[in-house]
Order: structure tokens, then C-alpha cells, then sequence
């Protein structure tokens, strides 16, 4: 009971508190959504393009186009050669007939019908190489280069290098850029804490001289900033769920993958918000607290 | 009314267990100002203590020495049995809940009506509110608000005010009541009114130390007197006047 009548006493102080200088928990309230919105464009950008890598890593590693016509002795010879190369996880055979299949379903994936104008067209056959990790298709090319069965030898691991590229540097201009709009979220919060201790300093020294102790002073001032944090991460998970069903599309679009897109991601995010908000309100209150209510007792 | 107040001053008995002791206390402040020298005093439980001098004298170290607001570069000052030296922070609140105190300024929460300013007193220390329902307007009963209960501090006379702050300093049914200058913004009939107040608050159980620069107070009534003077204690005599008399 004690403690319920401390938290009572903390949460009712600090809901005061935070309309009582309206102004300031606002401001420190609008540059909370600022950076949990920033967070969450990069949180986006990032699952969208991990979902293109791992799209990436999950195709073929490298194709080998094989010589026209060759026996299939020697394509079984081939693949036993090449799942004995080290990083080579897979090799599945892809005939001509299978080729051309695939051919027209990409177009019909794309509501187009492939026509040949009634011509027949033979495609390559290749072999198609699954990799233990991307990283290991150079050195499976170079081992197959120069083999007679082959013709040609195609990777993705330029793309994937690419896309590794593109995501190390968005997230570094990312964390940064949120980095100093956290620093700057963190000093509104100490401020707008410092300001309400200041303007409580009356309060704050009855207390002390009725025998208060240091949590009822410091709890609620601390609070206060939580509850700040807890009042950005709401809104901009308002925000967020009113803007997810047009993002969505886009998504799919740029990234080429649903899965990036889904209810789970979502609520991943959420909580993600929710905890970056408590935790910068927490976290600039506690300093605040600290510097400002040092000699409180 | 002065007459009235001039009561024989009665020694408390030494066996009684002091509420204050002051053993070769000295206070010197960073800055090299000496607020106190070899202060010895001992306060039994139950006493009426004036402690007067002229500004600066240290009157006001004395009384933050006490709340533990400070403490002394020198000696050891034990206040309810327990040395404030070494006492550990965490303890500084329960120390506070045995000693009242009310200032010349009341220093009451504007914003809060008279009960308020009472209850938020023990708000602020855990106190349930079927308790605050109870203590408050009992107190409130003897400081005489008990009809004002809802006027802001803004609305109440220099006197209500302070009988308010006496009321806040009493919540916690402390061993001591310190009053630093309390009858300093009031009129003469308000203090006198006040010091009545402070004399049954006493007769109660409760210790009160008050410092003052009343001569007439001091004067009328005869109580024992802590005179400070350049931060030593230059007279500590029962039954006395504000000035020296021999």
C-alpha cells in the first residue's frame, strides 16, 4: 500500500506538472515525435532494404551458362565438382524447357504474355549455384572459370555488395542524423525539467523541510519527463498507423518484398518507438534530476 | 496580555533526555566566514527556548545545523538522540518528521488553500488519506483555522498565515517546534496572539525553540535564553530578559 500511495502521489505530481509549464513539455514533446518519426523512416528504409538483401542472399549465388547441347554425364559430373567446392551450398540443373518456363512466368507475374510470333526459341541451360554466404562467389567463379562444360558465369554478388553498400550508408547518415536529434530531444527534456524544478522550488523545499524523502521529491520530476517521452511515442505511433496503408504499397514497390511490409513489422516498430520514447524521457529527466535536485536533501 | 503570558519559568528536571545537544559546535563557511565558535548547549524535551542576537550573530546557521540543512566543521550536534554527523542521508527525512519549523516568511503554497498547505505536508511524506482527513482538522482546530480551511493564503492576515505554518510544522507530531523570527511580519496584538499559541503548543509536550528579535516578547515571558554574538554563545540563563540584566 505504501508503495501504491508513492506511485499514486508520483503520477498525479507529474501529470501536474507536465500541463503546469505547458509551453516547455510541449516543445520537449513535439521534438520526441520529431525523432521517434525520424527513427521510424529509418527503421523503414532498413527493414526494407535487409528484406532486398536477404532476397538477395536467399537467390542464386551464381548461374553458370552451360556449353549448348552437353551430355547429361557430364552436367552430373559438373555439379558434383561444383558441391564440392568450398561455400557451395546447392546446384540445381535448369534445362532449357525450365528456362523458358520461367521466362513466361515472369512476364505473367508482370501481366504481360510472352510472344514469339509463333517462332520457337531454345534457351540456355545453366546450373544455378546456392551459396553458403554471398560472399563466397568469387571464389566459386574463379574456380569454374575456364571449364569447358561452361559458357558463361554470372553472379549477384555485385548487386549484393551494392545493396550491403547503400545499406551501411544509410544507416550511418541515419544513426547520425538521429543521434543529434536525440541529443537535441535530450536537452529539451533536461531543460523543461530544470525549468519545472526551478518554478517548484518552493514546493520542493517544504517538502524537504516536512521530511520528505528523496523519491517523492525526485520521482515525480522524473516522471514527468517519462511521461513526456510516453506522450511523443503515442502520437507517433498514431502517426505511423494512420501512414502505413499508403507506405505500404510504396514499400512493395521499392523493395520488392511483402514480407518487409507486415502486420509483425509493425508492431516490431510500435514497441520499438514506444521504448526509444520512455527510455530518452527517462534518461533526460534522470539527468536533469541529477544535476538540479543534487542538494535536495 | 503580557501579564497574562508572564508565566514562572519552571526548569526542566536534568534527568529529562535532551531533544537538543550541542557539543563544542563550530561552523566555519567555505568562504572563511565563522558562523559559530564552541557552541555547548543542551535542550531538555519539554523547554521553551528563545535564541536572540543581533543579525549575523548566527542564529540562522544555528537553526540549519539543527534541520541538518548543514553541518558543523566542529563538535557534534545530536538532535532527538541521534548525531547528525552520522547520520546517513537516506535518515535526514525521518529527522525532519521529529522537528517542526515555521519561518518569518510562512513560505506557504500560494496556489494551495489552508487545508491543502497542511495536507500536502503529509502527502509528500506517505501519509494515507483517511489519515490526512483526520490530523488535518484537528490541527487546523487548534491553530484556530479551522473556519478558513478553504481561503488561499493570499485571502488570510499575516497572523492566519503563520498559525497555518504552525499547523503544516505540527502534522507530524514532532519532538520540537523551531520558529525562526515567526512573529517578524506581524503586529503586535498578531504576535502576541501567536506566542499564545506557541506557549499551549508547548505545554502539549512539544520543545520550542524561537528565534527572535522581540524585546518585549522575550522580556514578558521570562523563558530561558540562548543569546548568540559573533557566533559564540555569550549567555545561556533561565528566566531571563533579551539583555543582559547584572
Amino acid at each position: 500500500m505504501p508503495l501504491l500511495r508513492f506511485i499514486a502521489f508520483s503520477v498525479v505530481r507529474a501529470w501536474q506538472g507536465f500541463w503546469r509549464n505547458a509551453m516547455m513539455s510541449l516543445a520537449a514533446t513535439s521534438t520526441v515525435v520529431l525523432m521517434l518519426v525520424l527513427l521510424s523512416g529509418l527503421f523503414i528504409v532498413l527493414g526494407g532494404l535487409d528484406s532486398g538483401l536477404r532476397y538477395i542472399e536467399s537467390k542464386v549465388g551464381v548461374t553458370a551458362r552451360l556449353i549448348d547441347n552437353l551430355p547429361m554425364a557430364e552436367v552430373e559430373t559438373l555439379k558434383a565438382d561444383i558441391l564440392a567446392l568450398p561455400g557451395v551450398k546447392s546446384v540445381d540443373y535448369v534445362s532449357p524447357e525450365k528456362a523458358l518456363e520461367r521466362l513466361k512466368e515472369a512476364y505473367r507475374e508482370q501481366g504481360q504474355t510472352l510472344d514469339l510470333g509463333g517462332a520457337t526459341i531454345t534457351l540456355y541451360a545453366s546450373v544455378e549455384i546456392g551459396l553458403t554466404d554471398p560472399n563466397f562467389a568469387d571464389s566459386v567463379s574463379e574456380s569454374l572459370t575456364g571449364r569447358p562444360e561452361i559458357e558463361r558465369i554470372t553472379t549477384r554478388q555485385v548487386d549484393y555488395q551494392k545493396l550491403l553498400g547503400i545499406i551501411g550508408y544509410v544507416r550511418t547518415v541515419g544513426i547520425i542524423a538521429l543521434g543529434l536529434v536525440g541529443l537535441t530531444v535530450l536537452f529539451m527534456i533536461v531543460n523543461m525539467i530544470r525549468i519545472a524544478v526551478y518554478s517548484r522550488s518552493g514546493e520542493i523545499e517544504i517538502m524537504r523541510l516536512v521530511g520528505a524523502s528523496d523519491s517523492f521529491i525526485r520521482w515525480p520530476f522524473i516522471l514527468e519527463g517519462i511521461l513526456c517521452g510516453a506522450i511523443g511515442a503515442v502520437i507517433t505511433i498514431i502517426l505511423v498507423a494512420v501512414a502505413w496503408e499508403p507506405i505500404k504499397p510504396i514499400m512493395v514497390r521499392v523493395f520488392q518484398m511483402p514480407t518487409a511490409v507486415s502486420t509483425e513489422f509493425l508492431a516490431v516498430l510500435s514497441a520499438i518507438i514506444l521504448g526509444v520514447g520512455l527510455g530518452v524521457g527517462a534518461l533526460g529527466s534522470w539527468i536533469s534530476v541529477r544535476s538540479n535536485l543534487a542538494s535536495a536533501t | 496580555m503580557t501579564d497574562a503570558l508572564r508565566l514562572p519559568y519552571v526548569a526542566v528536571p536534568e534527568a529529562v533526555e535532551p531533544v537538543i545537544s550541542m557539543v563544542d559546535v563550530g561552523m566555519t563557511y567555505p568562504n572563511g566566514k565563522v558562523a559559530l565558535v564552541d557552541v555547548n548547549v543542551t535542550i531538555p524535551e519539554g523547554d521553551f527556548v528563545f535564541l536572540v542576537g543581533p543579525s549575523g550573530a548566527g542564529k540562522s546557521t544555528f537553526i540549519r545545523l539543527l534541520i541538518r540543512e548543514q553541518l558543523p566543521t566542529a563538535g557534534r550536534v545530536v538532535v532527538a538522540g541521534r548525531d547528525l554527523s552520522t547520520m546517513r542521508r537516506s535518515q535526514v527525512p525521518a529527522l525532519r518528521r521529529r522537528i517542526g519549523i515555521v519561518f518569518q516568511d510562512f513560505r506557504l503554497l500560494p496556489a494551495k488553500t489552508v487545508y491543502e498547505n497542511v495536507a500536502f505536508a503529509l502527502e509528500v511524506t506517505g501519509v494515507t488519506g483517511a489519515e490526512i482527513r483526520k490530523r488535518v482538522p484537528r490541527l487546523l482546530n487548534l491553530v484556530g483555522l479551522h473556519e478558513h480551511d478553504d481561503h488561499l493564503p493570499a485571502q488570510l492576515s499575516g497572523g492566519e498565515q503563520q498559525r497555518t505554518a504552525i499547523a503544516r510544522a505540527l502534522v507530524h507530531d514532532p519532538a520540537m517546534l523551531i520558529a525562526d523570527e515567526p512573529t517578524g511580519n506581524l503586529d503586535p496584538v498578531t504576535s502576541w496572539d501567536l506566542i499564545q499559541l506557541l506557549i499551549q503548543i508547548n505545554t502539549m509536550g512539544t520543545t520550542v525553540l524561537m528565534a527572535t528579535h522581540n524585546q518585549e516578547i522575550v522580556n514578558a515571558m521570562r523563558r530561558r535564553v540562548l543569546a548568540l554574538e559573533h557566533g559564540t554563545l555569550v549567555r545561556d540563563e533561565s528566566g531571563a530578559a533579551y539583555e543582559r540584566e547584572y
